[in-house]
């Protein structure tokens, strides 16, 4: 469990948080309940928490999938600077814009659940995660071959044999298999 | 009282009973690996059906969380409704405790209410840890959050014993719309519009014949007594219970199974990271294409991991060995117990599950010839099975079967400097291609050499190239060649 990274399920909490307030809000307004007022204001906080949280921050380890169209708000987002990198920054803000959306029945289970990406933020952000946007990968260099070489030869021919080519040492060559290797006939 | 929302509630629970109970029954790998093998489910369909199990538990998990949320959505107007319908008439029917109550306080102190919200949380954090992103990159999260499943379904079996949805047990001595000539008609509903009006939960069968005779006859029944209520037995234990009951004596068996020891022969460390492990254990028996579970508690108490078998026990050899990559941290802590701690007493030999038959359709096949194609990036990852390919080379060359086999090896990333794997294996060197196969032309020249037969593609590796082969197999060709695609999966 040493390596998991908790600011990637807070994301996708928070995300689905969001998603839960706006349903959450958008039938308290259309039903018009008493105090709709707290809807439209969960209508409004779900959908900043959805485009906060839908450009995914880049994992420290591997690659990351990216969501899809995100680098145009990854752009966006990455304007902010310290107060969207910070996770200390995000869990405070979803534990804020959680509480007023708690006194209105149906959106009583979006705070809930953004409450708990809140604090797995705080989690996240004690363990020292930082949000680093996905930058795209440079151009890439027309393929050769049909694309089935991903590296051409980078000396022109000539090419000295091998022996003499400057390779840093590998491994040792012939590799012994301790346990000889058998067929079993069937 | 309730309306549009009873309806909805109730369609969306018959669903979710459903969905609650069949999501359980592909988890039963064991039970699935039986009928699998067995010989009565012979039907190449069948096997490929029950290949497909994690994608229906993963339908029917959607399925779960769609539905639930149009459950939660109907109940919270429900909750809303008892308390401003309170009914001074029925007070048996009632959830709220006096008319206005507020609609949050019923939703947490009632038995329900309370299971419920705790249900959509941990479904919460059940369906955010499912995600394919998270699977990839933490599979840690998704396994913990999942074992969640056994509170979900206690908390279950309490949210429907709160027994708030009634029906009328005594429908003869009160058919509803009955005239009761002790008690004033409340003004807002008139005789004759009784009829009409829903009755809140009740059971609707017996009632169905009767009301036309009420209007024609013009006469209304006189009731002999108050209406009766009682609640419905919770039918949700009788679709859950089964499963449930199923699912627990699974794990069971797996635990005690588990419990035989397995002894390691030999750990044998190859180059990329590679680690080949070779095993004992009696009465062992597998299948070229199985794969088998390792469960070692002194590396991870919770975690096991699957992996297929290289190497399968036949009649005069028990050992059998899996080849493992060091990627992840719960295998470098084995391999890190495995050859720093070899001199300790081996005890903690990794518990194992033997499992399914992902690529057990070879065995219909009637082989006449065999094309293996390998993609490495790195040269020394050849080295792994190069002495069994040559000695199978070899063993067939003497045979005078050379074209029984077609090795193609290729190396997808090369730095430019031309490598050979290693002089003693030269029959690899000269089927060694540098770059990426070219699936299409490959899948012709197939096709050419191997006219109106059936071809099996077994594909293990990762998705992309798997969609590829996907298309390649199932797209007809000139020659009249059958391709039928697998797929390795550890589900």
């Amino acid at each position: 469990m040493g390596r998991i990274e908790w600011a990637m399920w807070a994301n996708e909490q928070a995300l689905a948080s969001g998603l839960i307030l706006v349903t959450g809000g958008v039938v308290a307004v259309a039903a018009q309940f008493k105090g709709w007022p707290f809807a439209a204001y969960a209508i409004a906080a779900g959908v900043f928490v959805c485009l906060l949280e839908y450009p995914r921050g880049k994992r420290k380890k591997g690659s990351t999938m990216e969501r899809c169209g995100q680098k145009y708000l990854t752009a966006v987002v990455k304007v902010f600077g310290p107060i969207t990198r910070n996770y200390y920054v995000r869990a405070i803000l979803h534990a804020a814009l959680a509480v007023p959306a708690g006194f209105l029945l149906s959106t009583i289970l979006g705070t809930a659940c953004l409450g708990i990406a809140s604090a797995i933020y705080l989690l996240a952000a004690i363990r020292g995660e930082e949000w680093n946007p996905i930058e795209q990968k440079p151009q890439e260099r027309p393929q050769v071959g049909g694309g089935t070489i991903k590296q051409p030869p980078a000396m022109p021919p000539p090419r000295p044999p091998a022996d003499t080519r400057k390779k840093p040492p590998a491994e040792v060559a012939g590799q012994e298999n301790p346990i000889p290797v058998t067929i079993e006939a069937e | 009282m309730l309306g549009l929302g009873l309806c909805i509630s109730r369609a969306s629970a018959s669903v979710l009973n459903l969905n609650c109970s069949l999501v359980l029954l592909p988890m039963c790998r064991i039970l699935l690996a039986f009928l699998r093998g067995s010989q009565k489910v012979a039907s190449k369909k069948t096997r490929r059906l029950l290949d497909k199990s994690k994608t229906f538990h993963v339908t029917c998990g959607v399925t779960i969380c769609a539905f639930s949320v149009l459950h939660v959505a109907a109940h919270l107007v429900n909750v809303l409704n008892f308390s401003v319908n309170y009914t001074e008439e029925f007070l048996a029917l009632n959830a709220a405790n006096y008319h206005g109550e507020d609609p949050r306080k019923l939703l947490f102190t009632t038995v329900p209410g309370l299971t419920g919200v705790l249900m959509v949380l941990v479904l919460f954090l059940m369906c955010t840890a499912s995600t394919y992103a998270i699977r990839l990159s933490n599979y840690d999260i998704f396994w913990y959050t999942h074992n969640l499943f056994f509170v979900f379904y206690v908390l279950l079996l309490v949210h429907v014993s709160g027994g708030v949805l009634k029906y009328q047990i005594n429908l003869e001595e009160h058919p509803p719309g009955c005239f009761h000539p002790n008690t004033t008609l409340q003004e807002d509903i008139p005789v004759a519009g009784i009829l009409e009006e829903p009755f809140p939960e009740y059971t609707p069968e017996p009632f169905q014949a009767e009301p036309e005779p009420f209007v024609q006859n013009n006469v209304v029944r006189i009731c002999t007594e108050e209406p009766k209520f009682q609640s419905h037995f919770p039918e949700t234990w009788l679709w859950i219970s089964g499963p449930l009951c199923l699912y627990c004596a699974e794990r069971l068996y797996r635990y005690i199974r588990s419990y035989k020891p397995v002894t390691i022969t030999s750990v044998i460390s190859h180059p990329s990271n590679v680690l080949e492990l070779r095993m004992r254990k009696e009465n062992f028996k597998a299948k070229p294409g199985q794969y088998i579970i390792l469960h070692c508690p002194r590396v991870s108490a919770l975690e096991s991991h699957p992996f297929t078998l290289t190497m399968c026990p036949t009649d005069t050899k028990a050992t059998f060995g899996v080849h493992l990559k060091i990627v992840g941290d719960w295998t470098e802590r084995f391999r890190d117990l495995l050859l720093l701690h070899s001199n300790q007493d081996t005890e903690i030999l990794p518990n194992f599950q033997q499992r399914n038959y992902p690529n057990d359709d070879w065995q219909c096949y009637k082989l006449r010839r065999l094309y293996f194609i390998w993609v490495c990036r790195e040269i020394q990852s050849f080295r792994w099975f190069a002495d069994l390919l040559c000695m199978l080379h070899n063993k067939l060359w003497q045979e005078n079967r050379p074209d029984y086999i077609n090795i193609q090896l290729y190396l997808s990333q090369t730095d430019g400097i031309q490598k050979i794997i290693d002089e003693k294996y030269q029959v690899l060197n000269s089927r060694l291609l540098i770059g990426r196969p070219r699936w299409k032309l490959l899948f012709d020249e197939i096709a050419k050499c191997n006219r109106q037969k059936t071809v099996g593609v077994f594909c293990c590796g990762p998705n992309e190239i798997s969609k590829v082969l996907h298309k390649l197999s199932n797209s007809s060709n000139s020659y009249g060649t059958r391709f039928e695609y697998n797929k390795e999966s550890f589900s």
